[in-house]
């Protein structure tokens, strides 16, 4: 306490620095949260930022404002304990700080906690917008550190430019940038987490381990990328392009779920078909533990496992971008024996719901006999003639695949799939639900396929003797263009700025995305292994990474000495050019003595090389009279100026013979 | 400050060059400017260091640039204090000497290349007392005042100094010592009160100056020990300063200021009482001389030459 009277009380300037960067840093991270939330923490930053203007809050009021505000968020919160919870947390507190910022040690503390708000906001998301936020916060926290050095070390007054401090930070981190970069690349990583890593308390939307029909209305208008695909030789054919995730059994009458069951047993056994497809796939965060992969994946990737439906796993959620090296290739026969066990889960029902649909299923296999892929036909065929797709669907009541197939005759894809399965296991086909994404947008520049939320899909699989497992896609036979999703309308951007021309802007963006999500985003401790393939180290051991990273460092280290030692740049251009030129002499052994006037220099200069003296003798001249003699102001006088530069700039001396 | 703490400071500071007094100029190369994180420093480095291994852990890769772009900033900041001292030479010292009791105002002259701007410096004493001073560079050269408490009389022991900087980020402090081996001279402090001037030698007329009236030669700025009734109070009221009256030259009555024939009284007494009179006469331009023991005879003269010969024989008289 005594320390804290100690600190000096922060003058206006200082105070307006230091709560501008603390807002700005917590900006992105209440972007982040609720809506209600963000909105409520903000009000009340505004509110204590204003109230303790002048004098911080008595001691009591800023206990309450603490006690209250925190235990909002942890009721809004449902006292979840997870990454938003604590970034809710930490906005709160950050809101609540600058009603004791009355010092120099305060507002230090102030900016130390606010730079965890960009740090936690990268947690939650590392969206383009979060990450320009989080990086002018950071730069605006120091600029403040600077502004508050300033006024510890007694200047009082402002007495840099804004713009100028802001240089100076710019300045101090491109000296660190390039040590910062080698720690990036070199740190050694660590192949699995120390601890935990939390769920988000709020999910988003998305594939998970169930589907309840007219329940993704939200995620097919969700246009954020859900995974990149870059094809090793030749791309599938977009109506082969069926990304599969979570295989769905069971059934309620309402909600299609996964078993957990068969999750342990081996992959079934498939003949592939002579195609087969080389791709890496980049999959966005899920926070789930399933992979997508084209249909069929042959085998699993490195550390994930294979279920016996082919659906792909890993041992620790993906709460980040993630990249998987795949191959796949589509099935001539899959599974052509199904284990009884299998068939009954495939064929079962739920007692007591859609009693229509069951009555139709069994009066079409008693017209087709033992026929599977007449009544599969049937259905289709049925579904193709009556059928429309529409993404406005009234809520399903008791016996929802009743009221679709009979009443509105009118879904998505969550709708044809689950009726058809119901439909099916209703006439004894074993069928099953499969939830994904289909289709995919190739984007020209860079040649790599973009698969977005609003992909996703859902369809049928069916088991046919001497087949096995056969795709059926409902929704593709109603409305093939909303599946494939590859036509120039369906182009992201196309909607919003109504035609094609606006395509390549986002070609580029994504792009551009996609390379930030190469070198930055999807980096982990795999890839560094193999960070100098290209050098002909196939991996770096832990040893040489260490020894790689130390040296890396010390060299960084020293160039930021280098660099930092080397002086202020001089700010004058034409002085800049002067001396430049003069170092230019230095190779001849001609260089310009600190103390030489210009002309005695030319005249020195003249004496050994009397090819170059005119020109330099000139250029010393003008470089004189701009420089000593009093120079017309005003438009012409910028003009010479430039011209003198560029002459100074221009004059090039060659070892030998030709001066220019 | 925490006990462990202080310790280390301590021996930090002994290990610190340079140990000894030097001559000056000073220059301050990279071997004696020294930096560490100030306490701010260290909390920011743990803050990144919570940073980096949360985003180890969660292999959040922009989260960990985030954090090195900051440690790299901070380490380049750690350069750029070094830099803001390297190059920096303290030139000279001086200090217009005071009676002991009175601070002792000290000037540090400093100068620096061209080839940066040097900022937000500061120096102090890094010790107890609370000198502590800014110094500004102007076009390279600058200096700094900073005030010394005096004691005694003698010979001033000035401290180590200490230039310093925690710019530009107030991450870490950069600093230097100087520790000038320039003499410094402290003035025994002048008895409050006592009796008057001995008279005049021999067959000199006193000429005791009239207070007031034509003879008024000219004001002068008021110096410490300079009697009340001298000084001037309207023109002072007018000036907002002290002024005092300044007489005509009185003519020859020397005073002689005689160690020997002070009564019996302590040693310090003594010297106390010859410096308030040497100042008294100074003051009423009298000629005196000074008699000190085992020394030759200064004087007779006056003006502020022999005032100084006078108070510095007196201040460094040995100490009893």
């Amino acid at each position: 306490m005594a320390k804290r009277a100690s600190s000096p009380a922060l003058d206006a300037s200082s105070r307006r620095w230091t709560l501008l960067a603390a807002a700005t840093c917590l900006l992105p991270l209440l972007l982040q949260l609720q809506p209600g939330m963000a909105v409520l923490i903000a009000a009340c930053g505004v509110v204590i930022a204003a109230l303790s203007w002048r004098r911080p809050l008595n001691g009591f009021v800023r206990l309450l404002l603490a006690l209250l505000l925190i235990g909002t968020v942890l009721v809004q919160m449902r006292f979840g304990l997870g990454r938003d919870t604590g970034c809710a947390l930490l906005a709160a507190m950050l809101a609540i700080k600058p009603a004791e910022t009355a010092s120099l040690r305060d507002a230090r503390s102030l900016i130390g906690f606010a730079l965890f708000a960009p740090f936690g906001t990268f947690l939650l998301d590392q969206g383009p917008l979060s990450l320009t936020l989080g990086l002018i916060g950071a730069l605006l926290s120091l600029a403040t550190l600077q502004r508050l050095a300033e006024f510890e070390s007694g200047e009082r007054e402002r007495n840099e430019s804004h713009a100028r401090r802001l240089l100076t930070i710019l300045r101090l981190v491109g000296i660190g940038l390039p040590l910062a970069l080698a720690v990036f690349w070199l740190f050694p990583r660590l192949g699995t987490p120390l601890w935990g890593v939390p769920d988000r308390a709020v999910s988003r939307p998305g594939l998970s381990g169930s589907m309840t029909p007219g329940g993704w209305a939200e995620l097919m208008n969700d246009e954020t990328p859900a995974l990149r695909v870059r094809f090793n030789g030749p791309a599938p054919l977009p109506p082969q392009m069926y990304w599969r995730g979570p295989v769905l059994w069971d059934f309620d009458g309402r909600e299609w779920t996964q078993t957990r069951w068969y999750r342990g047993l081996p992959a079934a056994e498939v003949e592939p078909a002579a195609a087969a497809w080389d791709y890496e796939i980049e999959l966005e965060a899920t926070d789930g533990r399933q992979l997508v992969a084209l249909d069929l994946p042959t085998r699993a990737p490195r550390d994930a496992r294979m279920s016996i439906d082919h659906g792909l796993y890993v041992a620790k959620p993906l709460t980040a971008l993630t990249r998987w090296r795949m191959r796949s290739a589509p099935p001539a026969r899959y599974q052509a024996q199904l284990p009884r066990v299998m068939r009954d889960a495939a064929l079962e029902l739920p007692a007591g719901y859609n009693p229509r649909t069951l009555a139709l299923a069994q009066r079409w296999r008693s017209e087709a006999g033992s026929n599977d892929a007449a009544i599969v036909q049937r259905a289709l065929g049925w579904v193709r003639r009556e059928f429309a797709y529409t993404l406005d669907t009234p809520l399903p009541g008791r016996h929802a695949v009743d009221e679709f197939l009979f009443d509105y005759k009118a879904g998505y894809c969550e709708h044809f799939s689950s009726a058809f399965v119901v439909l099916m296991r209703g006439a004894g086909i074993p069928a099953r639900v499969v939830t994904g994404y289909a289709g995919g947008y190739r984007n020209p520049i860079g040649d790599y396929w973009l698969v977005r939320r609003s992909d996703a899909h859902a369809w049928a699989e069916v088991w046919l003797p001497q087949r096995g497992w056969v795709r059926v896609d409902p929704t593709a036979a109603v409305a093939p263009e909303r599946v494939y999703d590859t036509l120039a309308d369906r182009a992201p951007g196309a909607a919003l700025f109504g035609g094609l021309g606006a395509t390549p802007i986002f070609d580029l963006g994504d792009w551009a995305r996609r390379g930030w999500n190469d070198f930055v985003l999807g980096f982990d401790a795999n890839r560094q292994q193999t960070l100098l393939r290209p050098l002909g180290v196939d991996k770096l051991d832990t040893g040489r990474l260490v020894a790689l990273f130390g040296v890396a460092a010390g060299l960084t280290l020293l160039w930021m000495v280098w660099l930092s030692s080397r002086g202020e740049r001089e700010r004058d251009p034409v002085l800049r050019a002067w001396h430049a030129l003069g170092r230019r002499y230095r190779r001849l052994g001609l260089e310009r003595e600190p103390h030489e006037p210009a002309g005695h220099w030319a005249q020195r200069v003249a004496a050994r090389r009397p090819d170059l003296g005119p020109a330099l003798s000139a250029l010393s001249q003008r470089f004189a009279d701009w420089r000593y003699a009093v120079a017309e102001t005003g438009r012409r006088d910028a003009r010479d100026k430039r011209e003198l530069i560029r002459a100074l700039r221009a004059h090039r001396p060659g070892p030998n013979g030709e001066g220019r | 400050m925490a006990a462990p703490w202080s310790g280390l400071r301590a021996r930090l500071r002994k290990f610190a060059r340079p140990r000894d007094p030097e001559a000056l100029p000073a220059l301050l190369h990279r071997g004696r400017v020294y930096v560490l994180p100030t306490r701010f420093g260290l909390f920011f480095a743990v803050l990144l260091c919570a940073m980096l291994m949360g985003a180890l852990n969660y292999n959040n890769n922009p989260a960990l640039l985030l954090a090195l772009l900051l440690a790299g900033a901070g380490l380049a900041s750690l350069i750029a204090a070094q830099m803001q001292l390297t190059g920096l030479s303290v030139v000279a010292l001086d200090a217009e000497p005071v009676a002991a009791g009175q601070p002792l105002q000290v000037r540090v002259h400093a100068k620096a290349g061209p080839e940066r701007a040097r900022r937000g410096l500061r120096v102090d004493d890094d010790g107890d007392s609370d000198a502590d001073a800014r110094l500004d560079l102007d076009g390279g050269s600058g200096q700094a005042e900073l005030s010394f408490a005096t004691q005694r009389r003698g010979w001033f022991e000035l401290p180590r100094l200490r230039v310093s900087t925690t710019r530009p980020l107030g991450l870490a402090r950069a600093w230097g010592y100087v520790w000038a081996d320039a003499p410094l001279l402290v003035y025994p402090a002048p008895e409050a009160h006592g009796p008057p001037l001995p008279a005049g030698s021999g067959d000199q007329v006193l000429s005791r100056l009239h207070p007031s009236g034509d003879d008024v030669h000219h004001l002068r700025a008021y110096r410490p020990g300079d009697a009340r009734r001298a000084i001037a109070w309207k023109p002072s009221a007018r000036r907002d300063a002290l002024l005092v009256r300044e007489y005509e030259q009185p003519l020859g009555a020397d005073v002689v200021l005689d160690w020997g024939q002070l009564p019996a009284m302590a040693y310090e007494s003594r010297i106390a009482r010859l410096a308030r009179w040497v100042d008294e006469a100074e003051r009423d331009g009298r000629r005196y001389r000074l008699r000190l023991p085992g020394q030759p005879e200064l004087g007779p003269g006056s003006g502020a030459q022999h005032r100084h010969a006078c108070l510095r024989a007196l201040a460094l008289l040995p100490h009893g």
